[in-house]
């Protein structure tokens, strides 16, 4: 399964709240709930993730965790990805 | 024994029937040889399933018509097994693999069989024809797939009714169908909803020339959009939207250019000639008089309604319209009828889609209309959070060139 590179998830994470009307800041420590970055923007994160790499992201492997900031989110998909 | 069998009077014996650009009759059709009956007789065009017709109306036998691709090996199997004979579109017979006296009079339809297995479901031509009395002269498009109720609804009212003809449409001729019907003075034309967005999609001025005063919907859920889009290329014509399946047969039937049917024909007093109307939770629930063989008393239809004002809407089936976002139930129905009302659209279909986090999304597959400029999923996004609850915004949007069409003119929403 290829990767899809950190950068890449960020300017999918821009789209995701550029169709919400909202941008994203360039600051990994941007806190998600200031930013109103939901549940469903991440699920669909995630989709476009799977979009990208043509496969499915396996959540059962690493447990959810705590996930507050855009730099949680972008790890987040990482290991997923390495999972 | 011997078993009297039942004809029907062909009153509309001498209509029009176009098929392959002949103008014909239904009497100067031409003659299948002598068929066995019971019989399932598979088609791969629409002047043999007429001609198949018009024998089982005249020789009062037992008679499956459909089309080839539709029955597959093993329902041949059960077919035979149950008593078919099976001829196939080149004239070869299989017969029967049981013997068993034939219900005289009696036609079979497959149910869709768009979840599972087709059904068969037991009519007549008396149970089929649910349009009777006097009829303004007409000339019927007929674009359904053959054996199908939409289908058979047109083909007994041309050969039970004075003044009714048929123009057939052949799966190859559904592009172009509508210069075929000009070119024939077509008049009254029914189709899904998927079949007319098609083609105004693809030539709103083709479908103009097309002398049309009846227009009919069904077979899908019909949004008002469609209407809308309908009664502005034909200011004049009536439209109607029918509610009709092969169980219940045509059970609602709408002509005030609205989706949906009044609340107030709900829970009516019962009427002997009258569908009785319910709802059970959000399933419509119907008591028919054209209903199929055994299915007598209230039909759980497994479509799924909303209320809306003093209207019922059917959006769709519930086994497949409800999509569960992370515990917020949403209606694809819904959804795709807002998507559809953005002048953009030319056609939408809405499902779920496994997700991360809240198990479910709304996803989406688009078309837009190429006439109003380019559109976005963004642009979509904004006009649907405009008017649904945040779950039920589809947030993946795929752009399609074209609409997708199944044998049955029904888009696969």
């Amino acid at each position: 399964m290829g990767l899809v590179e950190r950068d890449k998830v960020r300017e999918l994470m821009g789209e995701v709240m550029k169709a919400q009307g909202r941008t994203l800041p360039s600051d990994d420590a941007a806190d998600l709930r200031e930013i109103g970055f939901r549940s469903l923007d991440f699920s669909e994160l995630a989709l476009r993730v799977e979009d990208e790499l043509g496969d499915e992201l396996n959540f059962d492997a690493p447990g959810l965790r705590r996930i507050t900031t855009v730099g949680d989110v972008l790890d987040f998909i990482e290991q997923l990805q390495t999972a | 024994m011997t078993t009297k069998r039942r004809t029907t009077a062909l009153i509309g014996d001498d209509n029009t029937v176009v098929v392959a650009g002949k103008r014909l009759t239904w009497r100067t059709l031409h003659k299948l040889p002598q068929l066995p009956s019971p019989a399932a007789v598979l088609v791969d065009n629409g002047a043999d399933a007429l001609a198949a017709v018009r024998h089982h109306a005249v020789h009062g036998t037992e008679l499956l018509v459909a089309t080839a691709s539709r029955v597959d090996d093993r329902l041949r199997e059960e077919l035979g097994e149950s008593g078919f004979a099976i001829v196939l579109p080149d004239g070869e017979v299989t017969p029967a693999k049981l013997k068993r006296v034939e219900e005289s009079g009696r036609a079979w339809l497959l149910t869709s069989g768009s979840t599972g297995r087709p059904k068969r479901i037991g009519h007549t031509l008396e149970s089929l024809t649910t349009v009777t009395g006097d009829q303004p002269a007409r000339t019927w498009l007929l674009p359904y797939s053959p054996g199908t109720y939409a289908w058979w609804q047109i083909v007994t009212l041309s050969l039970t009714q004075a003044d009714q003809g048929v123009v057939v449409i052949e799966p190859h001729e559904l592009e172009t169908w509508p210069a075929i019907a000009a070119e024939h003075g077509v008049t009254a034309a029914s189709g899904t909803p998927t079949f007319w967005r098609q083609a105004i999609y693809r030539d709103s001025d083709a479908l103009a020339a097309v002398p049309l005063e009846q227009i009919t919907l069904g077979g899908e859920p019909v949004d008002q959009a469609i209407l809308d889009q309908l009664r502005e290329v034909f200011p004049k014509a009536r439209i109607s939207w029918i509610y009709a399946s092969s169980e219940v047969g045509a059970s609602i039937v709408v002509h005030d250019g609205k989706a949906g049917f009044p609340k107030a024909w709900l829970d009516r007093e019962p009427q002997p000639d009258r569908p009785a109307l319910s709802v059970d939770g959000d399933e419509l629930v119907i008591r028919s008089p054209h209903h199929g063989a055994g299915l007598v008393g209230a039909v759980h239809t497994g479509d799924r309604v909303e209320f809306d004002g003093d209207r019922v809407l059917i959006t769709g089936r519930l086994d497949t319209d409800e999509i569960n976002v992370g515990g917020s139930k949403v209606s694809a129905g819904v959804v795709r009828n807002v998507l559809m009302g953005h002048p953009g659209v030319a056609w939408a279909r809405v499902f779920a889609r496994k997700a991360p986090l809240v198990g479910r999304m709304v996803a989406a597959e688009v078309v837009p209309n190429p006439a109003l400029g380019p559109i976005t999923d963004a642009d979509l996004v904004q006009w649907c959070s405009s008017r649904l609850p945040d779950y039920g915004v589809p947030r993946r949007i795929r752009f399609l060139d074209e609409i997708p069409q199944k044998e049955t003119l029904k888009s696969d929403v």
